[in-house]
């Protein structure tokens, strides 16, 4: 029948320019020792199942839900390494949290801060996630994306070292003020929360450039015609067809933002003054250097992480969506 | 004058677009172009252009070492995070599998937690597990940061593959082990190329996580990190230079190759 | 002879819905046999359980001889085109139509010797190296029937393959597989919803309702002979005659309708007298009459609509009990129109006493 017998030369390539096949994974497949092993696994249901199952949710189970249920774990501790006798569990570290003013100050504006970053960037991307999606020609369209996509492709730390140089006293726009001779003396643009800001819509924008683009570019044209047609002006159009319609790109946009920069670390460290402390300088400085505070740190952490998702939670409440798409 | 009206929001939007072109691209610019002024500290004008910067930088064995070792690392969080995020992704989209969005809600944790507070939590579930800090740890950092991204495109691309190729692949004779190589897997490409250039480029880029749980040896962002706050001089403009053109060109491949493979 | 392909009393649920309901069906080799039914029928999932697909609930599948019913796909020596085609986009139609013989571990040389040749049985040899993507409908169909073909399967199973080509590619097609099925001389089974494929390319038809057959037999048997109102529905257009059955005379039931008594050839069927049978009467069985015939039985009524359908006309004609009746005539011979009183006749055996 079919299945040939005189298989020798399995290597052999043949004459023919092209024919290429994998014959031999037929005889892979065939193999007493294949059978054995992953043939086995491979035709029973049961026990790939249980593969299939098990190594992913131990991965979930231990890395993703471990070190967060660690982290609450020691911020109800008194001290760490716990004192021989072991560990005396309290809630001290999160009272001392609302007491001191020191640590619920810069907290308050670190979410401050997030809203607002959040808030400009989405004014700011919004028109021109429109432009992309919906103005530009669809033949011009990746190019136009790309455009917006390639300083991306460069790193955090080279973005903010390029804000740095963009915005300090002999920098760009300085320099460049003072040449058209609008100034004399540079103005103060660095470590402080303009920099900041401007800096971390920098790093940040394109979480707000892609949901918005992709949820814009589903909205079919002719709906916005349809509006049209039935009387309503551009600002009619736009307030009552595709801004609904572009909720969700808007939720996962704000959510992915928001999230990002309450987190930011490197660029506070380097762009931020004294006066613009924020929440995560306070817990990186609490588990490094001598002063180790780890209970405290953990538990600032809780409550970051607590209040950032929740923050997020309610805003998807009241805006009305259900599902963030992360992409 | 209707056509005025309609007009008018068109050019608006033209307008902001190049705008935000110009924000995105003239700080990057501005630094590529003082990487090559002949002069010991960073600031306009530019009155002198060399090449010396990258001469030096070139020969800067600290700079050399980082980078195989941001490398290294990125190539085994991409190795460990694909692995991992398919396997994920696969059983997310497996056939009578309970819970499947509290798994793929779990499995998405690390990306919306706070960048800061995924790296702190890492931090403390090593020293309580007892790993140390340097390469093993940061690799775990990234991979686990990683994974949540692999699993989105993996899945994204599950979905738009017919249920019955692989039915088809089994009447053919495969089993599902080869069936998920000679079919699975050839369909998955794309996303699968896209996500390790996202691997890639994140783990190289990852400042935070490396900062908790790296040990002595210096990766990339932190070589670049401290350089910056040790004072400025036009060889850190070609340092970033060079880096920024190799993750562009890695970056912009990917796009085309995606693009380009995407049926 | 021994049937290729046996299902001895599968059933097969999902949760509390019966899919397949207690199935009992031989098939022997060589033959084109159609699983005709509507949607949901269980004709598919009776495919995919012979496929490997599903498991049968209860029951066991032969093969050959063999029970298959609780193997994998890949260990049964079936293959099936699929109603997409399900073609891997990543591979060309040459390396497609290799897949399963790259898997039986055949050496290269023979690989492609064998994959030209089932190409050029449909003309495709110059699509070779072409991927899936740059195809029309008809070659993708083609292109996957020889994919199916290729390993030499006892069975070949057809999923509606037919269902995604319009309706000129589609005849053709139908004609193409039945030549193929006779070259081959393999045993093809095929499942759709569309009875005019099934009449036009099957040595049998099964026709299936509610996870059950309701009736087997060649295609002619089943259009002349339904044997239950389902069949006789699905398949064709029919009139119902339903009255009291009168008398058994030989092999035909006198039925009274419409006012007089009307005869119907049995069909096998042994209703008791005094009941109420139904029989069906195809619409070009029916003459139409200007004047009542002399020699014959003959049912009285006014022609309500004439619809002109090109090659004939049909005509909806008013009895006096309320009821309608469809007659088809030719056009030509027509001079009947709208309203007028006329006599509807057929030959006693052209309507069939049903069983419900």
């Amino acid at each position: 029948m079919m299945v040939d017998s005189s298989m020798t030369e399995t290597a052999k390539v043949s004459p023919r320019a092209g024919p290429s096949y994998a014959g031999w994974i037929g005889k892979l497949v065939a193999s007493p020792l294949y059978a054995a092993t992953i043939g086995l696994i491979a035709n029973s249901h049961k026990t790939r199942l249980v593969l299939l199952l098990a190594i992913p949710l131990v991965w979930i189970v231990t890395l993703h839900i471990g070190p967060i249920y660690q982290m609450a774990r020691i911020s109800i501790m008194d001290n760490y390494p716990p004192a021989p006798g072991g560990p005396v569990y309290t809630l001290d570290n999160y009272r001392l949290f609302f007491q001191e003013p020191l640590y619920f100050m810069p907290f308050l504006r670190s979410i401050i801060f997030a809203v607002c970053v959040t808030a400009t960037t989405l004014i700011v991307v919004y028109p021109v996630a429109y432009y992309v999606a919906k103005v530009v020609k669809p033949e011009n369209r990746t190019r136009a994306l790309l455009l917006l996509l390639t300083p991306f492709w460069a790193g955090e730390l080279i973005r903010t070292f390029s804000v740095i140089m963009f915005l300090a006293n002999r920098g760009a726009v300085n320099v460049f003020l003072r040449e058209i001779g609008l100034i004399d003396r540079p103005i103060i643009l660095l470590y402080n929360y303009f920099s900041l800001s401007f800096g971390v819509i920098y790093l940040i924008s394109l979480f707000m450039l892609l949901p918005l683009y992709s949820a814009i570019e589903k909205i079919p044209s002719s709906l916005v015609d349809a509006a049209a047609d039935l009387g309503a002006g551009p600002w009619q159009r736009f307030r009552r067809v595709i801004l609904p319609l572009s909720k969700d790109g808007i939720i996962s946009g704000c959510s992915l933002v928001y999230l990002t920069s309450i987190g930011v670390f490197a660029a506070p460290l380097l762009l931020g003054g004294p006066n613009s402390t924020i929440f995560p300088e306070i817990i990186a400085s609490l588990f490094h250097g001598s002063s180790d505070k780890w209970p405290e740190g953990a538990a600032f952490s809780i409550l970051m992480l607590a209040v950032s998702l929740s923050t997020v939670g309610l805003f998807m409440r009241v805006v009305g969506g259900r599902t963030v798409k992360l992409m | 004058m209707r056509s005025y009206f309609s007009d008018f929001p068109k050019t608006a939007l033209q307008a902001s677009y190049w705008l935000f072109v110009i924000y995105l691209l003239l700080p990057l610019a501005l630094m590529m172009a003082i990487s090559f002024k002949d002069a010991n500290f960073v600031a306009f004008p530019i009155d002198k252009w060399t090449l010396k910067w990258y001469a030096q930088v070139l020969q800067d064995k600290q700079f050399l070492e980082a980078c195989l070792y941001s490398i290294f690392i990125a190539v085994m969080t991409t190795l460990f995070a694909t692995i991992i995020g398919v396997w994920i992704a696969l059983l997310i989209s497996a056939e009578g599998i309970m819970a499947r969005s509290v798994i793929f809600a779990l499995a998405c944790l690390p990306a919306v937690v706070p960048g800061l507070i995924n790296a702190i939590s890492l931090r403390i579930f090593i020293r309580v597990l007892d790993i140390p800090t340097g390469t093993g740890a940061i690799i775990l950092g990234h991979t686990v940061h990683a994974v949540p991204f692999v699993v989105i495109m993996v899945l994204t691309r599950l979905r738009s593959m017919p249920n019955n190729l692989v039915d088809a692949a089994r009447d053919l004779g495969a089993d599902s082990f080869v069936a998920f190589m000679r079919v699975t897997l050839p369909y998955l490409v794309p996303a699968l190329a896209g996500g390790m250039v996202f691997c890639v480029l994140t783990s190289i880029d990852d400042f935070v996580r490396t900062f908790f749980l790296g040990g002595y040896q210096t990766t990339l962002p932190m070589l670049i990190f401290a350089k910056v706050q040790g004072g400025m001089s036009p060889e850190i403009n070609a340092m970033a230079t060079l880096v920024l053109i190799v993750t562009a060109a890695i970056g912009l491949y990917a796009e085309h190759f995606t693009r380009r493979s995407r049926m | 002879m021994q049937p290729v392909v046996h299902f001895r009393n599968v059933n097969k649920s999902y949760g509390s819905s019966l899919a397949v309901d207690n199935l009992d069906l031989a098939i022997e080799p060589g033959q084109f046999v159609t699983l005709l039914g509507p949607s949901g029928c269980g004709k598919s999932t009776t495919l995919r359980m012979l496929g490997g697909f599903e498991t049968p609930t209860s029951g066991e599948i032969f093969l050959d001889g063999q029970e298959i019913s609780k193997l994998p796909p890949n260990k049964r020596n079936v293959n099936i085109v699929f109603q997409d085609y399900a073609l891997f986009p990543h591979l060309n139609v040459r390396r497609n139509v290799a897949f399963g013989l790259e898997l039986k571990g055949m050496a290269s040389d023979a690989i492609h010797k064998r994959t030209m040749e089932l190409l050029s049985l449909v003309k495709l040899t110059d699509f070779a190296e072409r991927m899936p993507g740059q195809l029309s409908g008809g070659q993708r169909q083609r292109v996957a029937l020889m994919r199916a073909l290729a390993p030499n399967p006892n069975v070949l199973l057809l999923d509606e393959p037919l269902s995604a080509l319009d309706a000129k590619l589609r005849q053709q097609m139908q004609i193409e597989l039945k030549s193929i099925q006779k070259t081959t001389g393999k045993t093809f089974i095929f499942v759709t919803h569309d009875q005019e494929e099934a009449l036009t390319m099957s040595d049998v038809v099964v026709v299936m309702n509610a996870g059950r057959i309701e009736q087997m037999g060649d295609p002619h048997t089943l259009y002349a002979k339904p044997r239950s109102r389902f069949v006789a529905n699905f398949i064709g257009e029919t009139n119902f005659i339903e009255g009291r059955l009168k008398a058994i005379d030989g092999g035909l039931a006198a039925i009274e309708w419409n006012g007089s008594v009307v005869h119907a050839n049995l069909n096998g069927q042994s209703p008791s007298v005094g009941n109420t049978v139904a029989a069906a009467l195809r619409p070009e069985a029916i003459s139409v009459l200007s004047q009542k015939p002399s020699n014959t039985i003959a049912v009285s009524g006014r022609i309500t609509q004439s619809i002109f359908k090109g090659d004939h006309t049909s005509l909806t004609i008013s009895l006096n009990n309320g009821q309608s009746v469809v007659a088809q005539l030719d056009p030509v011979a027509l001079s009947a129109v709208t309203g007028d009183d006329v006599w509807l006749t057929w030959r006693e055996n052209d309507a069939v006493v049903l069983a419900d």
